[in-house]
């Protein structure tokens, strides 16, 4: 369709702009204020998003935000999720950690989900407080394990999972906490 | 099933949290509305404001309406309203963004704009346009063009009849195209006769 409005979409600042905005903490803090506002009261301290993280490319991004949910106990910061009509994006925190997803594709930041790139492209480590009882609701959920939970000489016990379109995932707890703060 | 917003806003009267719901599900949109009219900087206390009036506001939302989108809009484009000089400075500053874009995308706005300065000029032409039209004409456009609203989402949004809504795109669009005509002239605002009767 060309007609006098081509030149006007065109000014649209999304399409001149990188299209991810970086919004999802002020997003958060909104809903908080308002929120906060709404009860009279002050908000709940924030887990911030941590000062790194990364992004995981799916060809079905709203399943995966789903199988993450329910199999690895991450949860959505669902003020933040950004509907296009081209793939959604969305962010999720487990403990005071984070990851970003999106859609698979050159369109995408060029990242590829591992079923489109025919190969493994990215392990995430994450600490959880119960391993077992997390391997068991991952196992129910129907995440593929790869490595069944075992301890470490380190001092961790770990498993290893794929996700929904094999991302792969090292879950793991620490056994020893007081090993991992300086001798005293 | 998930409860309407409508239904929401129904169960926020007597449980004001409930009222959260309708952020989580409108915010990104109305934050990245306000990412497009006026700069960053100010989006970010319009968004609260948007919702801190919505939620004091909820008890006039018409129920029939299964959508609390268009209201929300309606609230957003009330408050960028009042925020002229910002909306002009974005409009130029994506005026100057689109100037850098490859040359072949420039071709609608000059007639095959050969140098960057012709195109600089012909952006620079359009977002002064889009400036100059009556804020009414402006909102009902940019409703449709950069948020794709329908026309029944318009008319909800700006609280006028479809006909209205209608008619003031007609003649945006003929704005439009006359700058699009005359190109090196900016289009005089003198020569529009038509008045736009239910100015808010």
């Amino acid at each position: 369709m060309t007609d006098e409005l081509d030149p006007l979409r065109r000014l649209r600042a999304d399409d001149l702009l990188p299209t991810d905005p970086p919004d999802a903490e002020l997003l958060a803090a909104a809903r908080r204020r308002l929120l906060a506002g709404i009860a009279g009261t002050p908000s709940d301290d924030p887990v911030p998003l941590p000062s790194v993280y990364t992004r995981l490319a799916y060809r079905d991004e709203r399943a995966a935000l789903e199988f993450l949910e329910r199999a690895f106990g991450f949860r959505e910061l669902r003020e933040s999720r950004m509907e296009h009509p081209d793939g959604m994006l969305a962010w999720l925190q487990l403990g005071n950690g984070a990851i970003m997803i999106g859609r698979s594709g050159t369109q995408h930041h060029g990242l590829t989900s591992p079923i489109d790139a025919g190969a493994t492209t990215a392990m995430v480590m994450v600490y959880v407080d119960d391993i077992d009882a997390h391997h068991r609701q991952a196992v129910a959920e129907g995440a593929t394990i790869v490595s069944e939970p075992e301890d470490m000489f380190w001092g961790d016990r770990r498993y290893e999972a794929f996700d929904s379109e094999g991302h792969r995932w090292h879950f793991a707890q620490r056994l020893r906490p007081e090993s991992t703060t300086a001798h005293s | 099933m998930e409860p309407s917003d409508a239904d929401v806003i129904a169960a926020s009267l007597a449980e004001p949290a409930a009222f959260g719901a309708i952020f989580d599900r409108h915010a990104s949109t109305i934050l990245r509305y306000f990412g497009r009219r006026v700069e960053p900087a100010a989006a970010e206390g319009l968004l609260g404001e948007v919702f801190r009036i919505a939620f004091e506001q909820r008890a006039s939302f018409d129920p029939s309406r299964a959508s609390a989108r268009p209201w929300l809009y309606g609230i957003a484009a009330n408050l960028v309203g009042r925020h002229r000089r910002s909306e002009r400075r974005r409009l130029h500053a994506m005026a100057r963004l689109a100037a850098r874009q490859p040359t072949d995308q420039n071709d609608v706005v000059g007639e095959q704009a050969a140098g960057s300065l012709d195109a600089a000029e012909a952006w620079s032409r359009l977002a002064g346009t889009v400036d100059a039209l009556p804020a009414v004409e402006r909102e009902a456009l940019l409703l449709f063009a950069w948020e794709n609203l329908s026309y029944d989402d318009i008319a909800d949004a700006l609280g006028v009849p479809v006909g209205t809504v209608r008619s003031r795109l007609n003649r945006a669009r003929r704005r439009l195209r006359e700058h699009d005509s005359s190109k090196r002239t900016q289009t005089s605002r003198t020569d529009l006769t038509e008045a736009d009767t239910d100015d808010r």
